[in-house]
């Protein structure tokens, strides 16, 4: 490999490229991971006791969660929340990316996903933030609810999953819309076409034709999405009580109040772990590979 | 057909209903900042008021975090445009049979949740005497931002006709000439949108911030903070301010993308 | 200036394939070269090792009388237009054609001068300024040729710059490269697939087939004399008919066609042919003439198949009725007035020929034209990688 990007580049430039991509890949990527999963396997020790007969290689990081009922709760909470969060999130996006693809005007779809653009610029708290705001206890959603007549008393929307999961579907709606927008566009119109004129109705047309082409574009929305849910910290912090909280607020905790670096370095690659399993279930089932995300 | 003209109208409804979805809960936001009232909220308006404004000058936290912010923002910039320029040209020069894998591996951190970028760089730079500040936050977010860089670079070179590198060599440059007057100047576009983009996504990071900030507090993390526990309409102020600046950045940025887009449709 | 090339049993090879199988060839200092041969021939693999851009994997470039071997591509007294030009698209036509002085620490006074100069040798003066996606082709063309030009080279490598450019700037511009070669005195070496660039520019040209040169001659003597069956079937037209040995008495051979009876024909004096060996006679189009009842010499009977009227000249497609096989004939416009009303479809038309014309060279395999697609077909098939890029 040095020897290509010689011929290309040079001396010079070739170990330049090479160093950059060898600091990045060995000392941000690869070595902390490492550590952080080299970390997870040992005991939590004061700094005298390193080294010592207690230092070694355990699963005790690990058994913490099968034995503590909360935490386990919690982790399989965290995953069946984001499947869903995924789910509704591709179901509000998909019709979005259609108009946007097929049905608008060029016009239209630009003026559309430059307004798109622009929330999506806006940082996550903020974004959250504003939720919180409109589901308060005595926010406008309450009032306007209660004006309309349609509740007697103010609902406490931040008590419980149902206010994080709408302030996660609202914060990565876009990382789901604009893949799939992306594969819809590169169909082929004539495909659509070619289809109604053989009789299929508009369901069968989108799963017979429209979806299988959007596949790579769905893959690569579901993943982010499910990433971005799962390791999601403002959302569940800002808009979550005590009463449901997300592994990741556990995570946190082990590091920042309960001062147990191990154990939160175990939690953290269980949480690693959850993320590559759907993402490798996801690439499975939609039968694509790493180039096709990358897109 | 009338039931496709149906359907047609539903999608329509549709559209405008996901706006507004999308932009009510900002409006709120922003609205919220002008009621003088003691909690962020438009219900019940208690009068308009400028004064969180004022509020908000006045607090030193938040410029302190402003600044930090500012500070990591500038050394993403210095670390991860250069580290992801430098990808993109490997994975466009190199091939073989360990390419696959170290591909895997530089897409790697966008796959990533971002605490575990944060944690997995605090304990590893602990072990080497580092603690959380600055310089974590700048290596923690570079991490992952240099792989978005590397991809918008990518995009560019990937349409890059590699008889202008020969041609270069051919007419006596030498490779180093060659990426100094043709290859970078031919990425410049990409390279400046990459910066942009890198900014952006430095500015707002909070969940790798989170974790690696230590006592250099950047804005995101301030944010969040003064939410749960100080929370005054100041802090929408603040998110006011901030949606502007950005709305006028991704407005400017997407106008010059746009016009960029038309220019080399037209063959130049 | 010593702008003359020698490859000294060049051998190229990619993996196992070899693109160019060993070769020794001189080129005159001043001299238009071309080499001329299907996509895949290995041609452009030739010019590249010229340039530098590829290393024989045996043998060497020598340019004047410096050893190639060690010099690499930006340092070669080479320059090339490449096929695609390759013009620098984000500078102006100033500064492209500066470039490789500028690379060279020349400093911008010097530059501009030269850049002037040559703007006027290619008839574009005044446009230097002008970015490169206001010319048009033919302008584009001619910045390509000053920026090549700019270096000083000793040989300049032209890779089938004109394929891009319609018909009439085409002729044109083959004019035009010639006038400036024989202006600058430079070595002009220039593939091409295109016989009728080949012919007209050259002094000399070298017709490749599969990695190997079948022949070195001028442009007349490929014509007239083709080396062997590729080169008789890939320079202008020709028909070919299979045919087996009599009798040779100098360069005249008598030939065995089968149903189609005695046939004759010249045979080079280096070509091997002993009595019975199987040899192929190729006529041209152009030396078929329609002959009466009476007259001598061999006789071709067949039917009209096709006529096209092509202003100076009529091509017919016949089918010969001994054989069945095709055969082109082309009559001058005199010829096919006087005979205007045979000239139809189902026709049966007798057409002789001069022996001294038709060339006679051993059935030896090697490619034929493919009557239906009116390419050439290897007899030997064989995966042909484009030469280039493997670069």
């Amino acid at each position: 490999m040095l020897r290509q990007l010689q011929a290309r580049f040079g001396g010079p430039l070739a170990m330049a490229i090479l160093g950059l991509l060898g600091i990045w890949l060995i000392l941000l990527v690869t070595l902390p991971q490492l550590q952080m999963i080299d970390y997870s396997f040992r005991p939590n020790l004061l700094p005298d006791q390193r080294g010592g007969p207690e230092d070694g290689w355990t699963l005790g990081n690990y058994a913490t969660l099968l034995n503590n009922e909360i935490h386990r709760v919690i982790f399989f909470k965290t995953l069946w929340s984001s499947v869903l969060v995924t789910l509704l999130t591709l179901a509000v996006s998909y019709p979005l990316a259609w108009y946007l693809a097929k049905v608008a005007t060029p016009r239209q779809a630009a003026l559309c996903i430059l307004l798109l653009i622009i929330p999506f610029w806006i940082n996550e708290i903020l974004r959250t933030y504003a939720w919180f705001i409109i589901l308060a206890f005595r926010g406008p959603l309450n009032e306007v609810l209660m004006m309309l007549g349609l509740i007697e008393r103010p609902i406490r929307f931040l008590s419980g999953d149902a206010g994080v999961m709408v302030g996660m579907v609202y914060a990565y709606i876009l990382f789901m819309v604009f893949p799939v927008y992306n594969a819809i566009e590169s169909l082929d119109d004539n495909q659509v076409r070619a289809a109604r004129d053989l009789g299929a109705g508009t369901i069968r047309t989108h799963r017979r034709i429209v979806i299988p082409h959007a596949k790579p574009g769905i893959a690569t929305g579901c993943i982010m999405t499910f990433m971005l849910a799962a390791g999601s910290y403002a959302v569940p912090a800002l808009l979550g009580s005590p009463g449901s909280r997300w592994f990741t607020q556990i995570i946190y905790n082990w590091f920042f109040e309960g001062g147990n670096w191990n154990q939160g370095a175990a939690y953290a690659f269980l949480l690693l772990v959850l993320c590559i399993g759907f993402m490798s279930l996801v690439m499975r089932f939609f039968k694509v590979g790493l180039g096709d995300i990358a897109k | 057909m009338s039931s496709q003209r149906l359907m047609a109208l539903g999608l329509r409804f549709y559209v405008v209903v996901f706006f507004a979805y999308l932009f009510l809960p900002l409006l709120v936001m922003a609205a919220a900042t002008f009621n003088d009232s003691r909690f962020p909220t438009v219900t019940p308006w208690d009068g308009t008021t400028l004064k969180w404004f004022g509020e908000l000058a006045a607090d030193g936290g938040m410029w302190q975090a402003l600044g930090n912010s500012a500070i990591v923002a500038v050394g993403v910039l210095c670390l991860a445009v250069p580290i992801g320029i430098a990808t993109a040209l490997f994975l466009n020069t190199v091939s073989g049979r360990a390419k696959p894998f170290i591909y895997a591996l530089i897409l790697s951190p966008l796959l990533t949740p971002g605490v575990i970028i944060g944690i997995s760089t605090l304990i590893f730079w602990r072990q080497l005497g580092v603690g959380g500040g600055i310089f974590l936050t700048v290596l923690g977010q570079s991490t992952f931002i240099a792989a978005y860089v590397m991809l918008m670079v990518t995009a560019r070179l990937q349409r890059f006709d590699r008889t202008m590198e020969r041609a270069a060599l051919d007419l006596g440059a030498s490779q180093w000439q060659m990426f100094r007057r043709i290859l970078l100047p031919y990425l410049k576009p990409a390279i400046y949108s990459a910066a942009v983009i890198a900014f952006l996504q430095s500015f707002e990071n909070y969940n790798t911030s989170l974790f690696v900030v230590g006592y250099d507090t950047t804005l995101t993390v301030y944010i969040a903070s003064k939410v749960r526990t100080g929370l005054t309409p100041a802090v929408n102020a603040l998110g006011l301010i901030l949606i502007l600046v950005t709305v006028v950045l991704a407005v400017a940025y997407e106008v010059k993308r746009r016009r960029e887009t038309a220019r080399s449709v037209k063959g130049v | 200036m010593d702008g003359s090339v020698r490859l000294d049993e060049v051998v190229m090879r990619f993996g196992d394939f070899t693109a160019i199988e060993k070769t020794t060839l001189e080129i005159g200092s001043g001299e238009f070269f071309s080499f001329l041969g299907p996509s895949g021939c290995g041609k452009t693999t030739l010019l590249n090792m010229i340039s530098g851009f590829l290393t024989p994997t045996e043998g060497r470039v020598w340019i004047g009388d410096e050893a190639m071997g060690k010099v690499s591509v930006n340092r070669r007294p080479t320059a090339m237009i490449f096929q695609n030009l390759a013009l620098f698209p984000l500078m102006t036509v100033f500064e492209n054609i500066e470039f490789g002085l500028e690379v060279r620490g020349v400093d911008k006074r010097t530059r501009r001068e030269a850049s002037e100069k040559l703007l006027a040798l290619v008839a574009l003066e005044g446009s230097g300024p002008k970015q490169i996606g206001e010319l048009s082709g033919g302008q584009k063309q001619r910045v390509a040729i000053a920026r090549a030009l700019a270096v000083e080279p000793r040989v300049l490598l032209l890779d089938e710059p004109l394929s891009a450019l319609d018909l009439k700037l085409r002729q044109h511009m083959r004019a035009e490269l010639k006038a400036i070669q024989r202006k600058t005195g430079i070595t002009f070496i220039y593939i091409t697939h295109d016989q009728g660039e080949a012919l007209t520019m050259s002094d000399r040209v070298a017709v490749m087939s599969a990695g190997r040169i079948q022949q070195v001659a001028d442009p007349m003597t490929l014509y007239r004399s083709p080396a062997t069956g590729f080169v008789a079937a890939f320079v202008g037209e020709n028909n070919r008919l299979e045919t087996r040995v009599i009798e040779r008495e100098g360069q005249r051979v008598r030939l065995d066609a089968g149903n189609l009876g005695e046939l004759a024909g010249m045979a080079g004096e280096t070509v091997i042919l002993g009595n019975g060996d199987r040899a192929a006679l190729f006529l041209r189009p152009e030396h078929l003439k329609p002959i009466g009842e009476g007259d001598a010499g061999p006789r071709l009977s067949a039917t009209i198949e096709a006529v096209h009227f092509e202003g100076a000249w009529v091509m017919l497609e016949t089918r010969l009725e001994a054989s069945g096989e095709k055969l082109r004939v082309q009559l001058g416009h005199e010829v096919s007035r006087q005979y205007a009303d045979s000239l139809d479809i189902g026709q049966r038309m007798t057409f002789g020929y001069d022996p001294a014309d038709a060339v006679v060279l051993p059935d030896d395999g090697s490619p034929v034209l493919d009557e239906d697609t009116g390419e050439m077909v290897e007899t030997e098939q064989r995966a042909m990688p484009d030469g280039g890029s493997h670069a």
